[in-house]
């Protein structure tokens, strides 16, 4: 079994795969193993839409190494629409704060090499 | 368990240097052994922390060091925990002289990584994120803290003006460390023109790559009575940790693993926030300074900027914050940073630090954390 790769297939449609605690019903993200409310093990799984909106981000111009050619791009913090869950990702072609205001409607469009790909929605 | 002392403190420049890692690992080690006034047999156990040896081929350091101490029988640790080593390394060597196993005990640590270069230290260091939702999708450390900033300046009255504000006082009290290494004295405007790293942080927002090894002696209360010489007392310790991604936390403008060994270390200690002097808080960038001194409970969530902008926490002012000049001027070993911030406590509170010196110091708090603050320890000093 590997949680990761289960969540990297959904992520790659744009879904999010999400654990519901069986016990207390808290959600979680899949890459969980216990809940980290109740503690308890055993979850069904929940496929989420891979909609939200930017909670916090940055704009890189510094890049670590592999990612020099998408310089400057944005990593986000992304709130999930219908669920208090967030992930972040990769967002290409954001040079300047102006165009991605906190707020803005993202989705999830894949997962690569670069984690999970956002695109504006 | 028994009260718990340190006796000596040695320390490395911080900067670009030409030793190896073992090298000045042993330099900082034999400072403290020296300042204690010990021999190196009195040693019983040794705690190295250190994050990228790799990157100057020598990992597994703990044996390294006590066999050019001349005790290579003696048991050691390598330990590794991010930017927080240091201070996890010394809460390790700090838990066993407390339970009895050892009377004293050497905690050194150090990172050598500036001969790598920028790109590869941005890419190793944040190979310290949660990587499969952070490092991989191209967040760098100056990346996670500038999506803290940018939460903070939208939540709260903050603006990139304040953050440089806190560049401008760590270089300040840097200046005054003959040990640091930006001395240099810098302005707002320079802060605001200084190249964006990860917006919206500039270079001057951020801590420097560097080398660096600091070394603390600690023993129980005996043998620092039976040795004389000056020691301080460690009053309280704390650890905490904190969802590994930014992305798990309530709160992207707190960091809970901050507040929970806050909140052991004074419960230990016996003493509010209030009663603190100084503290040596884990600036690796701006914002994180005012995020640290709101969560350790010297300033309301919210208001730790305008304390920056008052200049409460200036040297003698208010609550002295970083007297070192912090890891913005002194400078970031990440192996050595922790144990680096006992180094200052121990001088500010046996007179030694100079021009720097908080005036009628009594009490000294350290707070250094890993990553993001995934792990974070809090230790709180007396002087005797």
């Amino acid at each position: 079994m590997n949680e990761k790769q289960d969540f990297i297939e959904y992520a790659k449609e744009g879904k999010i795969l999400s654990h519901k605690c069986s016990n207390c019903g808290n959600l979680s993200l899949a890459t969980v193993y216990f809940c980290k409310k109740c503690g308890k093990r055993g979850f069904e799984d929940l496929i989420l839409d891979g909609q939200g909106k930017v909670e916090t981000y940055t704009i890189m111009t510094v890049p670590p190494s592999g990612f020099e050619k998408y310089a400057p791009y944005a990593w986000v913090v992304l709130s999930l629409d219908n669920s208090d869950l967030r992930v972040s990702g990769f967002l290409p072609n954001i040079p300047k704060p102006e165009d991605l205001p906190i707020g803005t409607a993202l989705k999830v469009v894949s997962f690569d090499d670069r984690g999970i790909v956002l695109e504006k929605s | 368990m028994e009260k718990v002392c340190v006796l000596g403190a040695g320390s490395t420049k911080y900067g670009k240097l030409d030793d190896s890692i073992s090298d000045i690992t042993l330099q900082a080690s034999v400072g403290a052994i020296e300042s204690a006034g010990i021999e190196s047999k009195d040693i019983k156990a040794g705690y190295i922390s250190n994050v990228f040896g790799v990157a100057d081929k020598q990992v597994h350091l703990g044996p390294v060091v006590m066999s050019n101490l001349g005790i290579s029988d003696r048991p050691s640790l390598s330990i590794e925990s991010a930017c927080g080593s240091g201070s996890v390394s010394f809460r390790e060597a700090y838990a066993n002289v407390a339970a009895g196993f050892y009377d004293v005990a050497l905690v050194t640590g150090v990172e050598k990584v500036t001969h790598t270069g920028t790109e590869w230290t941005t890419t190793y260091f944040s190979y310290c994120s949660d990587f499969f939702y952070e490092g991989q999708a191209g967040a760098s450390f100056p990346g996670l803290f500038a999506s803290m900033a940018r939460a903070y300046i939208h939540e709260f009255n903050a603006t990139e003006e304040d953050f440089a504000q806190v560049a401008v006082k760590n270089h300040d009290n840097g200046l005054l460390n003959p040990k640091a290494h930006l001395r240099k004295k810098i302005t707002v405007d320079d802060v605001m023109s200084s190249a964006v790293v990860a917006s919206p942080l500039k270079l001057y927002d951020c801590c420097p790559f560097s080398d660096g090894a600091s070394a603390v002696i600690l023993c129980n209360e005996k043998f620092a009575k039976d040795h004389g010489g000056n020691y301080i007392e460690v009053l309280g310790s704390g650890r905490g940790g904190s969802p590994a991604a930014l992305q798990g936390r309530e709160h992207l403008t707190t960091i809970p693993s901050t507040k929970i060994a806050a909140e052991d270390a004074f419960n230990m200690a016996g003493i509010t926030p209030k009663d603190v002097d100084f503290a040596e808080v884990h600036d690796c960038f701006t914002i994180a300074e005012v995020v640290d001194t709101e969560d350790l409970g010297f300033f309301e969530k919210g208001k730790g900027v305008e304390a920056v902008r008052e200049g409460k926490t200036k040297l003698n002012g208010e609550i002295s914050i970083n007297p070192s000049g912090g890891l913005k001027s002194k400078g970031h070993p990440i192996g050595a940073t922790g144990v680096g911030q006992v180094v200052e406590v121990f001088d500010q509170l046996t007179g030694k630090a100079g021009e720097r010196t908080v005036k009628n110091a009594k009490i000294g708090l350290t707070q250094n954390f890993g990553a993001t603050g995934a792990s974070c320890a809090v230790h709180i000093f007396q002087s005797v």
